[in-house]
């Protein structure tokens, strides 16, 4: 036999040495618990009026996984969930669904709701009221103090979700951004928590937290317009001295306004007059 | 190169490869189980522990001893993720110890984590807008209520909370402990004292031979305070991280007295102190007293018959009634005062004229929407114990009966025998007048006044 058949058979018989030194485990069940927590009446809640239509879901079980781990902030009071949900849904969900058509908020929505009971408080003496990210989670702080019967109270509160959902629209369909920052470019400060909102509104911003870049000048136009009515929101254009500041504020208005009607198709004066009827009914009810 | 060459190489590295192939590449198991095993294990350990304990657990959760106290809760495992749980936390005064249901959890994580996931006491100790001092400022009193789970020692517990790591043991709690819970409540009250209270606290130690005064400046919402040795000189100084038990406190951090260390303090009733005893007579005692620790010489300038210039003194209502050397108890007598004042009338300045052109020293009651009334009055001195001492020389013309009993309890507290300590004091309010305060010596009623 000539070496290079040795070598062959050599060669033949290693390869399958080599394969039967091969062995391997085969997967077997998860490891992992899938049991099915125990469900509440409030998970069950919440499961038929945001889980099951809209595919949001709502956590106001803690997990430090959802929020800013350096933050003292911790869970709501279980009895004010359903209600501050029933806000949510009522004032932000339902308006949106009348005028903007019954899926409107089913296609383009925050997928989690975290709420906390608590007040985040940052180290400069403000008050983040809530927090939107990458248009997937919107967390909504000082659940605790929701009281639906004091309008001032539950203005503030939707007033949040309607300016994180600005936000997730932005990111959905971007506004004419720069149309937007020719009108006031000079105003836009990191430090607007020190100004009076009068001499912001005298800037031709709607609030001193508008002054933090033209996104948050957008998201709060858009929110403080849905959270008052006409006559509230005249009111403020009244208190405007600055002929120049008024004007601006009604040109981002107008962007605004354009801008839901181009991107989403809806008459954003009847989406403030639905979300204004509303508020009244949660008020009264 | 040759083929056969080629071929030898080859045949080499195969036979390596073979040798390689065929080396165990397993390694002597550290554990008996795979690591998920091992943390389902884990948890399984600590919920049967957690619900093991027939009366529950109790923690002392000091959540930072170095600039706080410790709270102490109790908690009642329930099946199903449900939690029982008391604590001796205060709001305002209020201590409620009631018994308050909520869920927890075992979260798994890196390790196994105990997490109260839905309200209840333990969270007040995580609130950023209820903070006990300003330097924790949006931190609240840096409390945690996710727990690490360290193991199991002597019965207790042990777990690291999550932001800080600090330990924290569970400890198996009794039938005593919880109904033993709202008796801390006096305790609290006790230390922390309410208007009536008198205005220092002082820490005395006793050596067995001396004793050694320290001011003790604390705060009742932190549980927290430090002692200052009072001795000229000294730069001795306690920290005390306080717990609060039914018989009265302990403190996380002892006190050192002739190398003995102390850290129970027991309350006597009858003199409103605590004492933590050690042996051979050493002890260290927390006591309230009228007497500022440190007293000054300030009181001096407004003697009468020493040759002393005028000098004007006046609490102004609008300015100085939020002034934090201003007492609780002045603000109710004023509250009072005015209370028995018409409709749109109010007290609005007591001036106190000491020495003047005329020899006089009198108290000038102002007010608003009615006239002002003047009591004369003369001053002498305790050298002992540093007060000037005001009495009754009569009242201005015009003052009616009506007046007098209306200004009684004002006037008593400025005119009472034990005298009125002054201190002119280093900081300004709204203006840059000179500040003096004036403190009555035998009750907490102190008034914070300009140098007109």
């Amino acid at each position: 036999m000539k070496i290079a058949k040795i070598y062959k058979a050599a060669l033949m018989s290693g390869i399958l040495l080599l394969a039967s030194c091969a062995h391997e485990e085969q997967p077997k069940e998860s490891w992992l618990d899938f049991s099915v927590p125990n469900k509440t009446e409030l998970d069950k809640w919440i499961g038929v009026n945001f889980l099951d239509p809209y595919n949001i879901n709502v956590y106001y079980i803690w997990n430090q996984n959802l929020v800013d781990n350096n933050r003292y902030l911790y869970p709501p009071k279980g009895d004010k969930v359903q209600p501050a949900m029933e806000v949510v849904k009522k004032i932000w969900i339902d308006s949106y669904s009348t005028i903007g058509g019954a899926d409107f908020v089913k296609k383009i929505a925050p997928r989690e709701f975290v709420l906390v009971g608590g007040i985040n408080l940052n180290t400069n003496g403000t008050v983040t009221l809530g927090l939107a990210e990458a248009g997937q989670k919107v967390t909504l702080f000082q659940v605790d103090n929701l009281n639906k019967k004091n309008r001032a109270n539950v203005t503030q509160f939707i007033h949040t979700i309607q300016h994180e959902y600005v936000h997730i629209l932005n990111q959905t369909k971007p506004f004419d951004e720069q149309a937007w920052a020719k009108l006031t470019p000079t105003g836009y400060t990191t430090s607007w928590y020190t100004a009076a909102i009068a001499t912001s509104r005298n800037l031709g911003f709607i609030t001193s937290y508008a002054r933090l870049s033209i996104y948050e000048d957008f998201a709060e136009t858009a929110a403080t317009i849905l959270t008052s009515s006409k006559a509230e929101y005249d009111a403020i254009l009244a208190s405007v001295t600055d002929a120049t500041a008024k004007a601006n504020i009604k040109a981002k208005e107008a962007l605004v306004v354009k801008y839901y009607r181009d991107a989403f198709n809806i008459d954003f004066y009847a989406l403030r007059d639905e979300a204004q009827k509303n508020t009244d009914f949660v008020i009264n009810n | 190169m040759k083929v056969k060459k080629i071929y030898k190489y080859l045949m080499i590295s195969f036979g390596a490869l073979l040798l390689g192939s065929c080396t165990s590449t397993e390694v002597d198991a550290k554990f008996d189980e795979n690591a998920t095993d091992r943390l389902s294990g884990r948890k399984k350990e600590l919920n049967d522990l957690l619900l093991s304990s027939a009366d529950g657990w109790k923690a002392v959760y000091y959540t930072d001893s170095t600039q706080l106290g410790g709270w102490t809760h109790l908690f009642k495992f329930l099946p199903q993720g449900q939690v029982d749980m008391a604590s001796d936390f205060t709001i305002g005064t209020d201590t409620d110890t009631g018994i308050y249901r909520s869920q927890y959890e075992m979260q798994m994580g890196s390790t196994v984590s105990l997490v109260f996931t839905t309200q209840n006491r333990i969270h007040l100790l995580s609130d950023a807008g209820n903070s006990p001092t300003a330097a924790l400022l949006a931190k609240g009193y840096l409390g945690d209520f996710q727990f690490y789970y360290y193991g199991e020692k002597n019965g207790e517990i042990i777990f690291r909370t999550n932001r800080n790591g600090h330990f924290l043991r569970f400890v198996k709690a009794t039938a005593q402990d919880w109904t033993d819970l709202a008796k801390n409540k006096p305790m609290i009250t006790s230390l922390n004292g309410d208007m009536f209270s008198p205005l220092f606290r002082l820490m005395e130690t006793n050596d067995g031979t001396a004793t050694h005064q320290f001011e003790f400046d604390y705060n009742t919402k932190a549980r927290f305070g430090t002692a200052y040795s009072l001795e000229p000189g000294s730069q001795e100084a306690y920290d005390l991280a306080f717990a609060f038990t039914p018989t009265g406190i302990v403190s996380k951090l002892p006190v050192t007295v002739k190398g003995q260390e102390l850290t129970d303090f027991i309350y006597d009733s009858a003199t409103n102190n605590f004492v933590a005893k050690g042996t051979n007579g050493v002890s260290a005692t927390l006591k309230f007293t009228n007497a500022p620790p440190a007293v000054t010489d300030d009181y001096k300038l407004f003697l009468s018959g020493k040759g002393n210039p005028q000098i004007v003194v006046g609490y102004i209502a609008a300015n100085l009634t939020t002034a934090p050397t201003t007492s609780d108890y002045f603000r109710y007598l004023v509250n009072r005062l005015n209370a028995n004042l018409s409709a749109g009338q109010s007290l609005s300045r007591i001036q106190m004229y000491f020495n003047t052109a005329a020899n006089q020293t009198y108290i000038n009651y102002q007010f608003v929407g009615k006239t002002a009334v003047n009591h004369i009055v003369t001053s002498s001195e305790d050298p002992v114990n540093k007060t000037i001492i005001l009495t009754n020389l009569g009242w201005a013309t015009g003052t009616t009966a009506a007046d007098v009993a209306l200004l009684r309890e004002i006037d008593n507290e400025l005119t009472n025998s034990k005298g009125l300590y002054i201190k002119k004091e280093s900081f300004r309010i709204t203006y840059s007048n000179p500040i003096y305060t004036l403190a009555s010596a035998s009750s907490s009623f102190r008034m914070t006044a300009y140098q007109l």
